[in-house]
């Protein structure tokens, strides 16, 4: 206990050393738990996108439905069952029916997927609400990358020839009525997205969907009869893999930021005790055992990391929480990107992360501090007193 | 008077030791950190280059247009003699033909007939040439699950989830069905080698690696490539290199009236990676920079707190009757030997390990997940000109500035007051 | 007198009797005089791509409207593949690989040898009264020649093509030329008869093209080289046991 207080007796009277060497501390906290965030945060950068305009808070598939397997397509519909019906009308999902389809850009045959949605729909960030301009033809939203490799722009009509479900050719023309800039290329190449009820009446399909995707942060969905649900892990799997593969070099990145701490504490806590060997001298003399003089300097140490953690809390956790909800302004391409949003990098963090650092830093802290006390422990007083370090 | 300098420090070595010590770890630290983020944004690119998009890739413009198709109608012809060009002609670079084709894979029962059977895209590379390096660049001896690599013609690796599904062993035939270049179809008897994990999940679904040879055969294409890719023989990506090359050739090649005429597009140019690499820059640049400045503010505040502890000693030296700027500017150049000492032992250092994992790399395959074709468990580093003077930034510059701040308080503090300091 | 009158009531009867056929007479008798028991024939496939044109040539067996067995003589590389069809099954051999490959669902969808002539097509019932519904609807000349023009529209769902026009020759009952429509009405596909003969009392198609109207493209053209009627054909050559020898 009066090591305790001994201890910080010291550190309040050292004034502004202290409060330099604390406020350098904090800055390593802060910087640690910033850089993983922001590196993280890169690496996941593609599964913003996708979670936006592709993936949302998961999605309900029809049992048949592959995704890798284009055969899977014409068995892969069926009627929405009422558990689901009721989240779309509340708006907290909806349907989407996919059938292939043949088109001839430049005369050339291309299998395209037809996407049947509701124009209104907000559960995805695609321009859908322009699908609904009430034309007598059929409305198209192409992405840009397909509006590029078919040559349309907006205004051109395309020929797309499908099947219905009872295999009879048919045929119609669409016309060009919106083109996305989205960073997602699984919707755009190949994609041709039309009015969901115009889609269903063209292969004789009503009411009927393939995939069922439902808003963000929507919590406790599971499979519904014939539909299973898959979770934004599940959909986001080859990006999660990419930065899973990235472990050992975020891990090596903490390291070095590790020593950076170490480094800031270390320098501090070698002079601290050179500088006051005459002090530990009078100290031992005085009848302190060495241990209590080691205890006392170990002390000291840990106490910086203690008020640096404390002045990284207050200036920190407001940073940190502004920037992971905010994300940064991506410079230079951004102009490039339609979406304000997807043209962001959000840093990723996790309480488990916070909490991590700040132990870990504090037993570095700590270690850090005892081992040049160790020193005092070889120390003869009388040699301490006069200003001697042996 | 640097001499003298010298000697003091040398002789002195608490004065001396932990700043350099300091200082040293400061830019080693810097130096090694700048090389591993170079690498590891290296790394993020690079299973793009290698299994995609290679550093440039040669493609007939009409390919080039519908390219996630596979338009193997519409691919390169007179691939030998484009080869032998290219390899003459652009030296430092490894030239490989490949071909991307999709159809079904046929497992046949003992009559001939159909036991199982599925959706297949394949990738036909040049595994027997001697001096191809595909088997590197894709990473196959790692990927490898079951079985061997391809050693003869004919023979082909499928993905390991597919041959489950499948329930095909190895050297069983696996019939692919498939496309020709004209549009009909392309039946073709391949036996499997041996099964690898592709790390991407359409390709574990159902995916196939041949010998380009037995694909040009298979698919009625002589002499032909859907595209050539080309890698810089370091392995490193370089847009200033790569956008002169690819300018260079399009100039003597691309011809705007004939569409199966070969284009060729860096891959800063290709699946919009261009965006992706300034993005990897530019947040690579700014954790770099972050730490550079939080270094530096470190050992800063060392250089300072060393000043702030020699108080007594420039106490006495003023009593003494030393002016107070030649003692300040005394110091300076004293922590300045420190700064430049330390920050070259500290870069000297750092480079050394730089260069370690950027040729060689540690390899984590034992500690981290699977090997696959598209994830290499090797961390390396790349070290450029800068790794070279970043150190310097803080280590020297720093230090020297904390220094100089602590040097003030020589101007405001009374002798009497920094005499006082010796006793703490 | 009443000789006179009753000679102008016959002919008036007969005259009244003697009225255009129905679309569906028109349709039977395209069906009588195309389909035969049987048909042994060698053709030619003229498929024009973007890059080549390939010239292929087979003989082709053929049992009513059921059974078809056609082997390809040329080139080299196709030479010994082999089709076969029963009823609604297809069936490819490869020499080469030496495998038999059932063509079913989407795989029907592909086309032969790179024509603009889908395995499905090339499945269908050839005996279109048994699928469509016909209408007489008007008469025009084609190369020359009367053709009956007929409507046709499909008798059930799962036909792959809804509608169909049929330019038929009002003598020789063979169609000059046929269009194939999408359900709303959208045209397809196009076959154009370019040159007929006649093979024991029946008029038969010499050289005719065939055209995917949305692709680009000269479409593909067919030439039957020699063609003979009701030969015996043993049954043995529709089996897949036939697809391996």
């Amino acid at each position: 206990m009066l090591a305790f207080k001994l201890a910080y007796q010291n550190i309040k009277g050292a004034g502004l050393r202290t409060w330099l060497n604390v406020a350098v501390l904090s800055l390593a906290y802060v910087l640690i738990i910033w850089h993983q965030g922001i590196f993280l945060g890169m690496l996941k950068q593609g599964s913003q996108a996708v979670i936006e305009d592709e993936v949302a808070g998961g999605q309900y598939w029809h049992k048949n439905y592959d995704p890798f397997d284009p055969l899977s397509y014409d068995q892969s519909h069926g009627t929405i069952p009422d558990k689901l019906a009721g989240l779309i009308q509340d708006k907290k999902a909806t349907p989407i029916l996919i059938t292939q389809a043949a088109i001839y850009p430049e005369g050339r045959i291309q299998t395209v997927l037809l996407r049947g949605i509701e124009p209104g729909q907000t559960i995805l960030g695609i321009p859908s609400s322009s699908l609904d301009k009430g034309e007598d033809v059929l409305p198209i939203l192409i992405g840009k990358r397909m509006a590029k490799s078919i040559s349309l722009g907006i205004g051109d009509y395309l020929t797309i020839r499908w099947r219905d479900v009872h295999g009879t050719f048919d045929a119609v023309e669409g016309k060009i009525v919106e083109i996305m800039n989205t960073k997602v290329p699984t919707i755009d190449k190949g994609q041709l997205w039309v009015p969901l009820k115009e889609l269903q009446k063209m292969v004789s399909l009503k009411d009927e969907a393939t995939i069922i995707v439902v808003e963000r942060n929507i919590q406790g969905q599971g499979d519904v009869s014939d539909w299973k649900f898959k979770n934004q892990n599940f959909l986001l799997s080859d990006i999660n893999q990419v930065v899973r593969s990235k472990r050992i070099s975020a891990s090596i990145l903490y390291v070095v930021l590790l020593f950076l701490a170490m480094l800031a504490i270390f320098d501090t806590q070698v002079l601290s005790i050179f500088k006051r060997r005459k002090e530990i001298g009078t100290l031992i003399a005085l009848g302190m055992t060495r241990l209590q003089v080691i205890t006392l300097f170990t002390l000291e140490g840990a106490m910086h990391g203690i008020l640096a953690i404390v002045v990284a809390t207050v200036y920190g956790v407001p940073w940190i929480y502004y920037f992971s909800k905010t994300g940064m302004k991506l410079p230079g391409a951004t102009e490039d990107y339609g979406f304000a949003l997807a043209g962001r990098l959000y840093p990723s963090y996790s309480v488990g992360l916070v909490l991590g650092t700040v132990l870990i830093v504090m037993a570095t802290v700590t270690i850090v501090s005892f081992l040049p006390a160790r020193k005092i422990s070889k120390l003869k007083p009388t040699e301490a007193l006069k200003g001697k370090i042996s | 008077m640097i001499r003298f300098l010298i000697k003091g420090l040398l002789r002195d070595r608490s004065r001396s030791l932990f700043p350099v010590l300091m200082v040293s770890a400061g830019a080693f630290l810097t130096v090694f950190l700048y090389s591993f983020m170079k690498g590891t944004m290296d790394d993020l690119v690079n299973s793009n280059a290698k299994f995609d998009t290679g550093h440039v890739k040669i493609m007939t413009r009409a390919y080039e247009q519908l390219a996630d198709q596979m338009p193997n109608d519409l691919a390169l012809l007179g691939v030998d003699s484009l080869l032998e060009r290219l390899r003459s002609s652009e030296k430092n670079m490894v030239w490989t033909p490949r071909i991307r084709f999709g159809g079904l894979l046929d497992i046949p029962d003992e009559r001939g007939e159909t036991r199982a059977q599925g959706p297949v895209m394949g990738l036909g590379v040049d595994l027997f040439s001697p001096e191809s390096q595909e088997v590197d660049i894709l990473n196959l001896q790692n990927a490898l699950v079951e079985g061997k690599l391809p050693q003869k013609n004919n023979e082909i690796l499928i993905s390991e989830e597919f041959a489950k599904k499948l329930g095909v062993k190895m050297g069983e035939t696996a019939t692919l069905i498939g496309s020709t270049m004209d549009g009909a179809m392309a039946i073709h008897n391949f036996k499997v080698s041996g099964t690898v994990r592709f790390g991407i999940t359409a390709m574990d679904r159902g995916a196939i690696i041949a010998d380009i040879k037995d694909v040009q055969y298979a698919l009625d294409m002589p002499d032909g490539a859907g595209e050539i890719v080309g890698y810089s023989e370091n392995m490193l990506y370089d847009d200033d290199t790569m956008l002169p090359l690819t300018q260079r050739f399009n100039d003597n090649f691309l011809r705007d009236d004939d569409e199966f005429s070969p284009l060729m597009l860096s891959l800063s140019q290709q699946n919009e990676l261009g965006e992706y690499l300034d993005l990897v820059d530019v947040f690579g640049g700014l954790i770099v920079l972050i730490f550079v400045v939080v270094m530096s503010i470190v050992l800063w505040n060392s250089g300072l707190i060393n000043g702030l502890r020699r108080y007594g000693e420039i106490g006495v030296r003023l009593a003494m009757g030393e002016p107070k700027g030649a003692l300040y500017r005394w110091m300076i150049y004293e922590s300045m030997i420190t700064g430049f000492i330390g920050s070259t032992l500290g870069t000297v250092l750092g480079l050394a390990i730089s260069y370690y994992l950027q040729y060689t790399g540690i390899d984590f395959a034992a500690v981290l997940q699977k090997s696959t074709m598209l994830i290499s468990n090797v961390i390396r580093a790349r070290v450029t000109g800068w790794s070279y003077v970043i150190g310097f930034f803080p280590g020297l510059i720093a230090s020297v500035v904390g220094t100089m701040f602590a040097g003030i308080g020589i101007y405001r503090r009374q002798t009497s007051q920094l005499f006082k300091e010796l006793e703490v | 007198m009443i000789r006179l009158v009753f000679y102008i009531l016959l002919a008036s009867c007969s005259l009244l009797y003697a009225k255009e056929p129905s679309g569906k007479t028109i349709l039977e008798e395209v069906d009588a005089n195309y389909i035969a028991e049987n048909r042994k024939l060698i053709s030619t496939m003229v498929i024009k791509g973007r890059r080549s044109t390939r010239t292929l040539q087979a003989e082709s067996w053929i049992q009513g409207a059921d059974k078809a067995f056609t082997e390809y003589l040329s080139p080299a590389r196709e030479k010994g593949s082999k089709m076969l069809k029963l009823e609604d099954e297809l069936w490819i051999y490869s020499p080469s690989t030496d495998r038999t490959i059932k063509i079913a669902g989407h795989m029907l969808r592909r086309s032969v040898m790179g024509s603009d002539l889908s395995y499905e097509d090339y499945m269908e019932d050839p005996k279109l009264s048994n699928i469509y519904d016909s209408e007489l609807t008007g008469e025009e000349n084609i190369n020359g020649r009367d053709c009956y023009v007929l409507e046709l529209k499909a008798k059930k769902e799962d036909i792959a093509y809804y509608r169909r026009k049929l330019w038929v020759d009002k003598e020789r009952y063979l169609p000059l030329k046929e269009e194939l429509f999408a359900k709303a009405g959208k045209l397809l596909k196009r076959l154009t008869v370019n040159e007929v003969f006649r093979v024991d009392g029946r008029w038969y198609p010499k050289r005719m093209v065939f055209k995917d109207v949305l692709k680009s493209g000269a479409g593909t053209e067919f030439i039957i080289d020699s063609i003979e009627f009701d030969v015996p054909i043993p049954e043995y050559v529709f089996s897949k046991a036939s697809l391996r020898k």
